[in-house]
């Protein structure tokens, strides 16, 4: 009995630490959310949608970050999905314990979770320096780096849940593997497919490293991928770092604003997700 | 039935097909040998398989029973590290020869499987994505081609107010239906049913078995079952494998009720397996 006694305390203090470290995280988070609104929410206003950045007291916006950042993720997605679906596909459809699948699935795990500075630092000596000078296209680019890896684990993930059955299935039927991979695997896996892809403009659309070495910033309407862009992140780390209220102001403005659409973006996906299910 | 004479002969000559060689084999498996891998899984299989009949094969798992049937339509090809020796002449072909195209074979000799199979897709577009992959058919001809084939698989009036609707709302014996109506609907010559209904409530079983014994007119049919009634009900000839040889051929009739080997007595009379 005592013995019993014994699990039962050990049971209780086991949840017990459990449940409150996952507070104690749950309570980070919403104090991140909490400061994000309170600061953020005052600093939103139609000035915020409407100008592009001005000296300090002119009443600037964040039209440029926001449409630099838009144009920038679309570009970096149109380059990095198809090359991160295609990685994925072949890695789970024909790179299954073989040597050249184990390899890219490892190259691309390290990718995954290379810092993204460095990504940052790879794009700037090999399109900045040789093209002389920064540039949206870096920028997409950057931003597609790291979208890849994200799109081809997931890809892979998730086309690897489909039943080994559905495939044979439809190649019992005489049809050739491309058929079977576009027709049935893809159909079969898609809405985790779109979460992956939605989780990576999530990911990008945060990401201040890479864009600093690549498309910098810009304080001017450009819209221009040959020329410096702005962008919402680094529009908040220029402004947080200004001694001028109004600029910090418009840097709690711009991270609300990502936070939302990241958030939402989330939300998004799952509800895709579940629909789908 | 009452026409047990005509019956007779029937299996009488149908016993000649499966045992000695014949015109009218539509299989002819020559000193078949398989590998998985390093593991001998078929030794010396020579089999013949009849044209429009039910040809079944049962024998305890790992018998090889499902491996042979999944060279038929070459499945195993899809595996690096399977591989087959020997010949099947598929109306005097080579179905194991490179020259022979995997999807013309698999057009030829269609396959269903243990569990039902359905696409993530709609009754009508899970039938015509097969039919599409051989034939360009215009609207009319691919609504005639669906009627049809839903019709031969006894599921047409369950399904014809909802072809547009997934086919994954249906149930397990329905599904395993359409699947039988999806093989149809390409118009193979020999359909290959690999423990078809071992994942059906009775009644959907019943409904295939019935399926079978109608299909036969235009298909030759070979199931692969754990059950040996059902064998017994469908199959004009049942085969039995052990550890990966072919132990005895002959009319199910025969072997139900007079088998020539110990081991098959052994085995449908539930000693072992």
């Amino acid at each position: 009995m005592a013995s019993l006694a014994r699990r039962r305390a050990t049971d209780y203090a086991v949840k017990a630490i459990s449940v409150g470290f996952a507070a104690l995280s749950l309570v980070l988070l919403a104090w991140i959310l909490w400061t994000l609104v309170a600061r953020g929410l005052p600093a939103l206003g139609p000035h915020v949608f409407t100008q592009i950045t001005a000296p300090p007291g002119a009443g600037g916006g964040l039209l440029n970050a926001i449409v630099g950042s838009l144009i920038q993720i679309i570009v970096a997605l149109i380059i990095g999905t198809p090359i991160g679906l295609m990685c994925g596909t072949f890695l789970a459809e024909n790179g299954r314990n073989t040597q050249i699948g184990n390899a890219v699935r490892f190259v691309n795990d390290v990718l995954l979770s290379a810092p993204s500075i460095l990504i940052g630092l790879f794009v700037y000596q090999l399109l900045v320096v040789p093209f002389g000078g920064f540039s949206g296209w870096a920028g997409a680019i950057a931003l597609a780096i790291i979208i890849i890896p994200v799109v081809v684990r997931t890809t892979e993930d998730m086309l690897n849940l489909v039943p080994i059955g559905l495939r044979e299935a439809a190649f019992a039927l005489g049809a050739p593997q491309w058929k079977v991979v576009t027709f049935i695997t893809w159909r079969a896996a898609r809405a985790g497919i779109v979460t992956g892809i939605l989780l990576a403009i999530a990911r990008a659309a945060g990401e201040t490293a890479p864009l600093l070495f690549t498309s910098l910033g810009n304080n001017g309407w450009s819209l221009s991928l040959d020329a410096p862009m702005a962008s919402l992140p680094i529009a908040i780390y220029q402004y947080a770092a200004s001694p001028f209220e109004d600029w910090v102001a418009l840097a709690w403005a711009g991270a609300l604003i990502i936070t939302v659409g990241v958030l939402t973006l989330n939300i998004l996906s799952r509800l895709v997700l579940a629909k789908m299910k | 039935m009452n026409f047990a004479p005509e019956t007779s002969i029937d299996i009488a000559s149908a016993v000649n097909r499966a045992t000695a060689p014949s015109a009218e084999s539509k299989l002819k498996v020559e000193k078949l040998n398989f590998y998985y891998g390093d593991n001998h899984a078929l030794k010396n299989i020579n089999f013949d398989i009849p044209e429009k009949r039910v040809t079944a094969m049962i024998g305890p798992s790992g018998c090889g029973k499902s491996t042979l049937l999944r060279i038929f339509n070459r499945m195993y090809q899809l595996y690096p590290g399977q591989r087959a020796e020997g010949k099947i002449l598929f109306d005097g072909a080579d179905l194991l020869s490179k020259d022979l195209d995997s999807t013309v074979v698999r057009s030829r000799i269609g396959m269903v499987f243990q569990k039902p199979t359905p696409f993530p897709m709609s009754i009508y577009d899970n039938i015509a994505f097969g039919v599409k992959l051989h034939e360009r058919l215009s609207k009319a001809q691919m609504d005639e081609r669906v009627e049809w084939c839903l019709r031969k698989a006894a599921i047409w009036e369950e399904t014809k107010d909802r072809l547009h609707t997934s086919a994954l709302g249906m149930s397990g014996g329905q599904q395993q239906r359409l699947c039988i109506a999806r093989t149809i609907a390409v118009r193979p010559e020999v359909i290959l049913l690999d423990e078809p209904t071992s994942a059906l409530d009775p009644i959907s079983t019943s409904k295939i078995e019935d399926l079978i014994d109608e299909l036969k007119q235009e298909f030759t049919i070979v199931i692969v079952t754990h059950n040996m009634q059902q064998a017994a009900r469908c199959a004009d000839i049942t085969s039995f494998f052990y550890l990966g040889e072919l132990i005895e051929v002959a009319a199910s009739n025969e072997i139900f009720t007079n088998p020539r080997e110990a081991r098959t007595r052994d085995y449908i009379t539930g000693r072992f397996g």
